[in-house]
């Protein structure tokens, strides 16, 4: 059983509205992140992934087997864990009583053997000491991490997460990439997120949706190059430029798609670079599609 | 606090229990106002006292007592009736997502009995109205994905989603009916439990719906055209034991088994989850 | 860094259901607590099952504690009812009072009447039965009647021979004082 997944033609449509469109894809191990605005098509795209949502197009295959077959969709389960984009809680679980809960759903049939696996979880998500909070009492970036805890039971050889670091705070944020960073030397991770900044620090990889169709799929070293010697720093925002705005030095950043010359350029940054890809694309502004 | 402290030779008297009832009395007494020499003797004794309880795994088991959840009436119940520990503790889970609508569904009902009890034949007809299809309703809150979205996670885990609704529907209706049970024995009348059988009807066509729509919005349908039949039966007025006849009994009994049977072959389709917005 | 925190901080924590300072408070205590139990129940299982009992009733109701005195004190009330509880069920267990050492011997008296004073004396002189109900009433707090269950003897016995403990007290102290 090998350990990658792969799209091919993968297309979902919601009645008229068309969230994926044409997505080929190989994913191996390591850290892939998903970036695209509202409605790109990321969520759907993980749902198929985590085998929640069958295609309405295309083929996948994941891990060597394929979702649509109901026992190989159970054997993928069997290694997989996903994080949606919103979850909600019963009333009156405590965070290790709902982990050990979704445990018990991944066979975890053994007491003393899942709550092992349920504290070590909890730890890895620096969440020991409030186990025994209620969920409905935390904060949102402690919900999210409790769903991030039950989402990495078993070490699962897959992780589809969706936004995993919304709402956490920058400490906890550089606990979690180096949890992450630790299961993608072995298991195939996928995250979308909104921050630029998750995505270079954690992914080697990076897929750029844009109205469900794949716009770049590569190295994010790669994809910052592609802007190199088109961002620079001015006073005043430059009316050549495709994205400006202005820093916290009171001066301005500039993208353009063409390099300028006798201006003070600085080294881009991801977010450069996908602002750049997302200013060069058609029809860049928002959309009537809403499908997400 | 006091600079006195206990010298190491009592110490070690007190934690190899060689000193005398003085000694320990005193200190004894000093360790109750002094962190300090408390933590000298935890750690004199740990070194010293080889018959010295094993606290590691005492706290191991307090942690355990403490952390996780105990198991409630209901999963001793179901374990006491043989169902495995884990098996239990899913469907005793399950039930803490009935939710806050049980109670509404129970109020709507305790008002429809009340009724029923003050004004005789026509608080009759709207028991018998709300009655067969409150569980559908809350089975159909169950498992609809608008009203619980910790559904998502759950549904990918590799447990089997059919037995994880029939599940949440067995948890659900362990405690619906005999709830409405209860409210149907203060209802005037001959048989109590006339709506019994089109109440699983009911949540069986409930069931068998949801592999093409959502079950609430199946749910919601039933109750329409239930309400809508038994108004128009009332308006006719017709008798309300026309629903106790045998024969309307096993045309139920017949809608149950053909819906559930629908359900069974149709499962697949559960594990669509329909988009939201 | 922040200092250590306080036993009350740490009680307020486990009111708040953070485990965590709940495992401080365990680690700073249970050692001591253990320790002082065992010096009355030989049985290492029902010591080991009273410190459990004893910590889940913290984790229970930690607001228990009223802020008068120390926590120490208030968590030893706990501890020793709880050992109390589990003993009543346990008729093959007696607590015990005896510490390794036997009546002192005559050099250890003068010893003991140098060190802790004529009442350490007059201690040492008194019956394990008395001294046993001493310990329990007068030292370790315990009602009369949780004494009883404790020693596994009738209230009555307790009363009678913690009268007649402090009879004996007394005269040996006059006796030493004239």
């Amino acid at each position: 059983m090998t350990a990658s997944i792969s799209l091919r033609g993968v297309g979902r449509t919601f009645g008229a509205t068309r969230a994926l469109a044409d997505v080929d894809l190989d994913l191996e191990p390591g850290v892939i992140g998903l970036l695209g605005p509202n409605g790109a098509g990321k969520t759907t795209l993980l749902r198929v992934l985590a085998t929640a949502l069958p295609p309405s197009q295309g083929k996948v295959r994941v891990l060597g087997r394929d979702p649509e077959v109901p026992a190989d969709r159970t054997e993928i389960r069997r290694r997989l864990g996903y994080l949606p984009q919103e979850i909600g809680f019963p009333r009156g679980f405590t965070a290790f009583g709902f982990v050990d809960y979704i445990a018990l759903l991944k066979e975890w049939t053994q007491p003393p053997a899942r709550h092992a696996e349920v504290r070590r979880v909890l730890d890895q998500v620096g969440l020991s000491s409030a186990a025994t909070k209620r969920i409905r009492a935390m904060s949102s970036g402690q919900r999210r991490r409790v769903a991030l805890a039950q989402a990495l039971l078993g070490s699962p050889p897959m992780l589809i997460l969706d936004e995993p670091t919304t709402g956490v705070d920058p400490e906890q944020r550089v606990t979690l990439r180096a949890v992450l960073a630790e299961l993608a030397r072995t298991s195939i991770v996928v995250l979308s997120t909104h921050q630029t900044e998750d995505v270079a620090a954690l992914c080697e990889r990076v897929i750029v949706l844009d109205r469900g169709r794949v716009r770049y799929d590569g190295q994010v070293t790669e994809l910052v190059r592609q802007a190199a010697g088109r961002v620079w720093l001015a006073d005043r925002p430059d009316p050549a430029a495709t994205v400006s705005w202005r820093t916290g030095t009171g001066r301005y950043r500039n993208v353009a798609a063409h390099a300028r010359d006798g201006v003070e350029h600085v080294e881009p940054s991801l977010e450069d670079a996908y602002l750049l890809l997302r200013g060069g694309l058609p029809d860049s502004r928002p959309t009537e599609e809403v499908a997400s | 606090m006091t600079g006195w402290h206990v010298d190491d030779e009592t110490l070690r008297h007190y934690v190899e229990r060689t000193d005398s009832m003085a000694e320990g009395a005193s200190v004894e007494q000093h360790l109750l106002t002094c962190a300090q020499c408390r933590a000298r003797v935890n750690t004199a004794a740990t070194a010293v006292d080889s018959t010295m309880v094993d606290l590691a795994a005492v706290w191991d088991r307090t942690r355990d007592a403490v952390e996780v959840p105990r198991p409630s009436v209901f999963e001793r119940l179901l374990r006491a009736a043989g169902i495995p520990a884990h098996e239990a503790r899913l469907v005793a889970a399950a039930s803490a997502f009935r939710g806050v609508w049980l109670v509404g569904v129970a109020a709507v009902l305790a008002f429809a009995a009340v009724a029923a009890m003050i004004g005789h034949a026509r608080g009759l007809w709207l028991f018998l109205a709300v009655a067969p299809v409150a569980p559908c309703l809350v089975v159909a809150f169950s498992y609809d994905r608008r009203w619980d979205p910790a559904l998502e996670p759950e549904m990918v885990t590799p447990y089997p989603a059919l037995r994880l609704i029939l599940l949440r529907t067995i948890a659900v209706l362990a405690v619906a009916l005999p709830a409405v049970l209860l409210l149907g024995l203060f209802v005037p009348g001959e048989a109590p439990f006339a709506w019994l059988l089109p109440a699983v009807g009911f949540v069986a066509v409930v069931l068998a719906a949801s592999t093409w729509v959502s079950p609430l919005n199946a749910a919601m349908a039933v109750s329409t055209v239930w309400l809508l039949t038994v108004w128009r039966l009332a308006a006719r007025s017709a008798s309300p034991t026309a629903v106790l006849q045998p024969r309307t009994q096993v045309a139920f009994l017949v809608l149950a088994a053909a819906s559930f049977a629908t359900f069974l072959v149709r499962r697949r389709h559960l594990h669509q989850l329909r988009p939201w917005r | 860094m922040e200092g250590p925190r306080s036993d009350e901080t740490l009680l307020v924590g486990v009111a708040e259901r953070d485990i965590g300072a709940f495992r401080v408070l365990y680690e700073r205590h249970a050692g001591w607590l253990a320790l002082r139990l065992a010096r009355r129940c030989n049985d290492r299982d029902l010591v080991a099952d009273a410190v459990q009992d004893t910590f889940v009733a913290v984790w229970q109701k930690p607001r228990g504690f009223r802020g008068d005195g120390d926590i120490a004190a208030w968590l030893w009330g706990i501890a020793i009812r709880r050992l109390v509880s589990r003993l009543r069920r346990r008729t093959d267990v007696a607590a015990m009072f005896e510490s390794t050492a036997t009546t002192p011997a005559a050099e250890d008296q003068v010893l003991l009447s140098v060190e802790h004073g004529d009442l350490g004396a007059a201690l040492a002189r008194l019956s394990p039965e008395m001294r046993a109900v001493i310990q329990a009433v007068v030292l370790d707090g315990l009602s009369a009647k949780e004494a009883a269950q404790l020693l596994h003897v009738p209230v009555s016995s307790v009363k009678t021979r913690l009268y007649r403990a402090k009879a004996q007290l007394r005269a040996t102290l006059a006796e030493g004082l004239s």
